[in-house]
Order: C-alpha cells, then structure tokens, then sequence
C-alpha cells in the first residue's frame, strides 16, 4: 500500500478514536451543565421507567436518571483510566529501562520481582491489594501501580536489551555520554513506541477491571455514578428493566473502543506493527 | 550469440504515490543466450533488483506496475500470463537466489525438507524419489556429507552453506534460468570464491543460463560472459564483458571501473609518497598511542546459575603497536575477531586478559582515568551508517551533542563548529537539518565520521565503515580519509574485510584468523609477498576486474 493510503486510514482511525474518547470528556466536563437531572436524586414516582422523551435512557430502581447518571460516570471512569494507565507507566518504563539497560544480578533480581507478579492472577492480586488498604478509588489507584506496571517493564526493558547494541548506542558511549544520557535521551526515545500504543489497550483493560471491582464493591461506592456499579444494579432486573443494564454497559464499550482506535493508529504510526 | 533464451524487449516499471508516477525501470532491453552469464551491474537503487522480479510478476507493491515492455521465454510472454501459469514458471523455468541466504531459508524446516518440498511439487516426485534426488543436488552444490545434513536446519549453517542450500531449493525444480541477485554479498572473499566457482560449475555442468545481480565489477570480470550497466532505471551499457571492461563507453561506467578497489587509484600513490616523506614518520622509538599486550576477550557461552562455565576467546593473545600519525588496516574474515579488537582498543568491552594502552595510561591498571583520556582523544566509525546515528535526532542535533558533552567548544561557537565539521567531510551545511532517514548511505557515513571527528580525535577507530556502501560510494569515503589522515593529525586504524581498500588506504596491514594475528607488516610487503598460507589465500580470493587474473586459491586452504 502506498504511504499515503496508509496514512489516510490511519488518519481516519485516529480521528473515530479522537471523537470517541473526546466526546466522552467533553461530557464528563460539561457534565452539571447537560446533564438533565442530578445523577443522585431518587424521584419515587418514577422508577424503573424505560426509556422515554423524559428519560432518554429510562431510570433505574430507585428512580434515578440513567443518562444523568452516565454523563457524571464519564467523570470517574475516564479518571479511572487515566490514573490507571499514567502510574504504572511510569513505574514500568524506569524500572524495565533500568533492567535491560544494565542487566546482570539488577535484570535478574527486577524479572524475578515481575515473574511473581504474573504469577497470581491479575484480579485476584487487585482485590488482596485493595482488601488490605480498604475499598475505594485510591486502593484501585495503588493497586493498579503496583501491579499494571509489570507489562510496561518487560516491553521496555525487550527494547533496550535490543537498542542498547545499536550501533549509536555504542557510539554515544565511545563518545564519552554519561550513562544517564545515554539511556534516557539515546534509547528511552527510541523505544517508548511501543508501550504508548499498548497503553492505548491497557487503558481499555483498567477501565474493564475498575469496572468489575466496582461491580464487587471495592472501588467506587454507591450512590456515586460509575458504569461499573450501575451494570452491577441493573443485574439484579434485568428480565424486566434492560434498560439499566445495557446503557452503562455499552458506554464502556465505547469508551474502551475509542482509546483502543487511538491505539491501533499511533502505533500504524509510528511502525510498531512492522 | 545464439538465439536467446530469454529476451527482455522494453520493459518498463512505475511506482504511482500520491503524487503522480515515477519511473522505475524505463524501457529496459536485454538478451540472455542459453548457458550465458549475464553480469547485471549498478548501484542500490538502479533498478536491477526489480528488473529481475518483474521477469515472473513479482513487483514487491501493488503501487508498482509494469506500463511496456515484453519478456519472451519459450515462445511467450511471460508478463502475459495469468497467477496460475506465472507460479508455474517460478521455480520450474526460472529460479532465483537472494543475497541474504537466512532469510530466505524457512528456519523451522529441515534443509533437506525444503528441497524435497521444490521436487514434489513442480516434477512431482513421490517422497522416496524426492528425498534420493535432494540428497544428490546438495551433493552437487558442495555439501559434504548430504546424507546427514538433510536433516540440518539453517541456523546449523554457516552463512556459506546457507547459500548453497538457498541454490540446492532453487536447482530443485531444474530451472533453465537462475537469477543471483547479489548472492555473495554477505559473505567473506574466501567464501565468495567459492559460491562464484560453484555457480559456473552448475553452468557449465546443467547448462544453466544465470542473471548475477552485482554491484562488485571484481565479482563481474571473474564469472560473466556478458555485462549489463544499469543506472537511475536504465541499461546504460550493454555487451560482451571484455570490451566493456577494456573500452567502457559510458561515463558511469568508466566511474565504476576506476573506482574499483583492485585498481590502483591516484590518490593510493599519493600515500605511498607519503610513507615516503620521512616528516611524516615519527621520529626515533616515540611511544606508541596504541599499546596492546596479550589481549584475550572471552565471552561465556552457555551458562544461567548452575550451568558449567564455558567460553569462546573471540580475541586469543593479540599484541599490536598503533604509532601516532600511522594507518593501520586489520583484516580477516567474519568471525576473526577484527571487531571485537577495535572495540576493546576503546574500552566498550571487557578485556578477559591482556593490557591496552592508550597514550601511556593502562585501561586495566586506571581504568577511568584511562577511559576518561580515550573518549576525548579517540571516536569510532561505524559499518551500518542508519543505524549508527540516532534516529530521532538532526545530524545538527547529533553533533552539537557531541561538542557539548566534549565541552571542548565554547557553547556560543557550537553551531559554527558544526558547519565546520559538515563541510570537512564534504557535506552541505542545510543537512545539519536533516534526520538519518532522509539521507543515503553515503551521507550517513559522512555524517558519522563528522561526528567522530567532533570530539577532535588523535585516533580514528573504523569498522567496516564501507562495507555496506556501493563501490563508487566506498571510494568517495576511503578517499575521504585519506584526505583527513593528510591534513589532520590522525591516526586511524580501518577494519575491513575487503583487502583491496586496505591495500589503497593503508601504510600497515594487520591480518588476523581465529582471534589471533598471523601476519602484519607494511601493506606493500605483505600484499606483494605473503608470508602466511592464509593471507595469500585470502589475497587471491579477491575478484579481481581483470578477467584474465583468475580466482585462484589452493582448494584446500579454502574448503577449510
């Protein structure tokens, strides 16, 4: 394919991805002035309505107003995959920049710290993390850096293990390049392209799993809005009030489906597939 | 010559980008006779590569398209047929040979297998059949024991092997016409010699009619029969290789023959002059700059925690003296241990054993005081010009680093300095604008060597750094330095494999085997009179552009 066909659909990817994820904190910003009720105020008369001129989106059971109460989820749970993603890339570059860069016993001793991570399963170390410091969205914040990070580590330190044979990499030390130089303007540029189009997907992932710790009770706390305590309540009627459910849900859908498009063109992009 | 085997009439290739269209091969004309070489030569970029892929229709994009032209084989026109006739060609009439052998071997397969694979399915041999044949045509390309290495993978391989395993898979389906697109490229002279030698046993044993892609004239002279020049697209000259070699016609062509390294070029005889002029000769035992003892470099090989400890010495005992102001050129083959010496005369490896000296300080005995005086005295010149720049950064980027870290520049003066240092290695100062990417390999290198020279060097460390560079490129950077060595103090220790440029840039030659040196002395002496089997052997095995100066080398001393 010529570069510029390539170029036009990444484009285009990247703007469906842009509008999406815009869109989503547009609303989030905006949300006291569009939002059309207070996403917390209980209105007894109207309960479980579905979705009608009144409420686009119908109420829940205790007759909220499910559309208000997405908008002002859009708040938490783009938070969410911010905080989420932003810490444990952090953590993760420095640390798997570290690793490749100086290998030996420092590597050793930083895989090994990585390899147990893995081995327990992702969710169940999110919920012993946030079971010790307690429900709430600081917990998953810290839970997230202490465990998120470990994918960052390993796709960077790949990358450096790499780079740091390149031949302008032994030449920046033959040159005389301190080795902080050397790492951290030489190769760590070089090698982030990667992980900045897998945090792209790992925003997706924080958003599903704030989502399910939500939905266990030990993130976000109710009445407060957020998508994944709202599938959470709707559960319970689905037969009756699909409704409930289904909006919250497909919000997430969309959201992970914008960052996700953003993801697949930075990294059309910037090579990383080739 | 006889009626043509392959006839190629006008043929004509464009890429469409967003722009509009280029033209690629412009209406290209060329006859290959049955049993004829036809020598196919230009530089990268020259279209003889895609000339060859679009004889069976395999243009590397879709954006490139063949507008004219016709190509008869057979009593057809190949550019003619539909999918299912042209992947019947491919293979069975015509086979093709690349120059990286790895890549085009399947790495999980066995060898053997992917022969086997050819035979079944363009002559349709049952397994045993297939399996019996494959083990006779990898006889006949020079395996040793077929038999067992049937079952070898590649990467068992040397990268010679390799080639002739890539050849055995194309021999497989008994093609009239075998196309070489720089088959040798990648390997060492001795090895080149024989991959050379092997192909014109195939033709004159199978009567195969071969297309070599090249951009070696030396690789032309020895094996051709016919030359075909091309240039920007076109064939620019054409006919029987002796009268192209003895009266080339076009102006590129006569800038390739003269650049060849095997020809001795002007400017060689200005170093020798040089050598002669005792101003130039340090006077009396002066220290050396360079002073290396003993040197082992061992790497561990298997190992983890509780693995036994083993190890490979890539350098075993290598005592050499660099004087300040002299050239020295270290030679060998793949694997010798050239490189691995140059980068410990710089410290960026561990030395196992040994000492390195620079200027009188010891790289074992103070290391950092040692360290500290190598990185403002001594730079390094890479083989990959793209990938011994950064990617990201400007060369003007590149170098004002440089100078900024040196803090031998006054900060005000640094982009001055730059521009300085751009015109010094013959490149326009707008290109301290650009990124790696948008230049050529020449450039590149020029850029790298202006960034070695940024740091205001005594010593010059170059490895390989014109192995990856088109010949008429390669003679524009070795006459470069010989520039640079004239009028700056340098010293300047160039690591080659190929002996020809050696012998035009330096005054010493070192040549060294299995990590040990076995000859060094005055270029002129050793090249003239070799004292060591393996040097003479390595000498010879130069293609050399006069084709009546045959590839000779003792069988022997090559096969080891």
């Amino acid at each position: 394919m010529s570069g510029r066909a390539r170029a036009k659909r990444v484009n285009r990817t990247l703007i469906a991805g842009l509008v999406l994820v815009g869109g989503f904190a547009l609303a989030a910003l905006a949300a006291p002035l569009i939002a059309p009720y207070d996403p917390i105020f209980q209105d007894g008369t109207a309960r479980i309505q579905p979705p009608s001129l009144t409420h686009p989106f119908g109420t829940d059971n205790f007759g909220r107003d499910i559309l208000s109460r997405i908008i002002y989820g859009a708040r938490v749970d783009l938070q969410m995959a911010v905080i989420g993603v932003f810490f444990p890339l952090v953590i993760g570059t420095v640390i798997g920049a570290i690793a490749g860069f100086f290998g030996g016993v420092v590597d050793a001793v930083l895989m090994r710290l990585i390899d147990i991570i893995l081995a327990f399963p992702f969710l169940v170390l999110m919920l012993s993390i946030i079971a010790i410091l307690g429900p709430g969205l600081s917990s998953f914040y810290i839970a997230m850096a202490l465990v998120g990070w470990v994918s960052y580590a390993r796709l960077i330190r790949a990358q450096i293990l790499v780079l740091k044979n390149a031949d302008y990499a032994v030449a920046a030390v033959s040159l005389g390049f301190s080795w902080r130089r050397v790492l951290f303007r030489h190769l760590l540029p070089n090698s982030v392209a990667g992980s900045l189009v897998f945090c792209m997907s790992d925003a997706v992932l924080v958003l599903l799993s704030g989502a399910a710790i939500s939905y266990l009770g030990l993130g976000v706390q109710p009445p407060t809005a957020e998508w994944g305590i709202m599938v959470a309540e709707g559960q319970a009627f689905l037969s009756q009030a699909w409704w409930i459910t289904l909006f919250p849900g497909l919000s997430i859908v969309l959201l992970a489906f914008g960052f996700s498009m953003i993801g697949d063109a930075l990294g059309e992009a910037m090579g990383v597939h080739e | 010559m006889s009626a043509p085997l392959l006839s190629v009439r006008d043929l004509s290739v464009v890429v469409r980008n967003g722009e509009g269209e280029q033209t690629l091969l412009d209406r290209v004309s060329l006859d290959l006779a049955p049993g004829d070489i036809l020598g196919l030569v230009g530089e990268s970029g020259s279209g003889k590569s895609l000339l060859c892929r679009s004889l069976v229709q395999l243009l590397p994009s879709r954006a490139i398209s063949v507008t004219r032209g016709e190509v008869w084989m057979g009593g057809r026109d190949l550019l003619a047929l539909g999918d299912a006739q042209i992947q019947a060609v491919r293979g069975a009439e015509i086979g093709m040979i690349f120059q990286n052998p790895s890549s085009h071997l399947d790495p999980v397969m066995r060898v053997g297998d992917q022969i086997v694979e050819g035979l079944r399915f363009h002559r349709k041999l049952n397994r045993a059949a297939a399996q019996e044949e494959a083990i006779a045509l990898m006889g006949q390309v020079g395996f040793t024991d077929p038999a067992r290495q049937f079952a070898a993978y590649p990467h068992e391989f040397s990268g010679g092997m390799r080639q002739r395993a890539m050849i055995a898979v194309a021999l497989s389906c008994d093609p009239k016409v075998l196309i070489a697109d720089e088959p040798t490229t990648a390997l060492d002279v001795t090895i080149q010699a024989q991959i050379l030698r092997l192909l014109m046993e195939l033709r004159e044993r199978r009567g195969l009619s071969i297309i070599l892609i090249t951009h070696d004239l030396g690789v032309v002279a020895q094996t051709c029969d016919r030359i075909a020049v091309m240039r920007q697209g076109r064939v620019v000259e054409v006919g029987d290789k002796r009268d192209i070699l003895a009266r080339p016609q076009h102006r590129y062509t006569k800038a390739l023959i003269s650049s060849h390294p095997s020809m001795p070029t002007d400017e060689a005889n200005d170093v020798v002059d040089d050598k002669v002029d005792a101003a130039r000769l340090p006077a009396g035992p002066a220290r050396p700059l360079v002073e290396i003892d003993d040197l082992h470099i061992r790497y561990p090989l298997s190992g983890g925690v509780f693995g036994r400890r083993r190890s490979f010495s890539a350098v075993a005992g290598v005592s050499l003296q660099i004087r300040a102001g002299e050239t020295v050129g270290i030679v060998g083959e793949s694997g010798s241990g050239k490189s691995t010496l140059a980068r410990a005369m710089l410290g960026l490896i561990p030395i196992s054993d040994g000492h390195v000296t620079f200027d009188g300080a010891s790289l074992r005995l103070q290391r950092e005081a040692t360290l500290t005086k190598m990185r403002q005295q001594a730079a390094m010149v890479f083989q990959d010009p793209f990938n011994s720049l950064n990617p990201r950064l400007t060369i003007g980027q590149t170098l004002a680093e440089v100078l900024r870290v040196q803090g031998k520049v006054a900060p005000a003066a640094i982009p001055k300095r730059v521009d300085e240092l751009l015109r010094l290695v013959e490149l326009d100062p707008d290109y301290a604008g650009r990124r790696p990417r948008q230049l050529s390999g020449g450039q590149c290198q020029r850029a790298g060597i202006a960034r070695a020279l940024a740091v205001d060097p005594r010593l010059i460390v170059a490895d390989e750094c014109v192995a990856a560079l088109d010949v008429t490129i390669q003679a524009q950077i070795v006459a470069l330095f010989q520039r640079l060595v004239r009028t700056m103090d340098l010293t300047l220790v160039f690591i080659a494999h190929d002996l020809a440029i050696v012998r035009n840039l330096c005054e010493r030659v070192v040549v060294m085997h299995h990590g040990r040196i076995v000859e060094e002395g005055p270029c002129a002496e050793v090249f003239e009179r070799p004292r060591e089997a393996y040097t003479a052997a390595l000498i010879a095995a130069i293609p050399d552009i006069d084709p009546d100066r045959r590839l000779l080398a003792p069988p022997g001393l090559l096969a080891s």
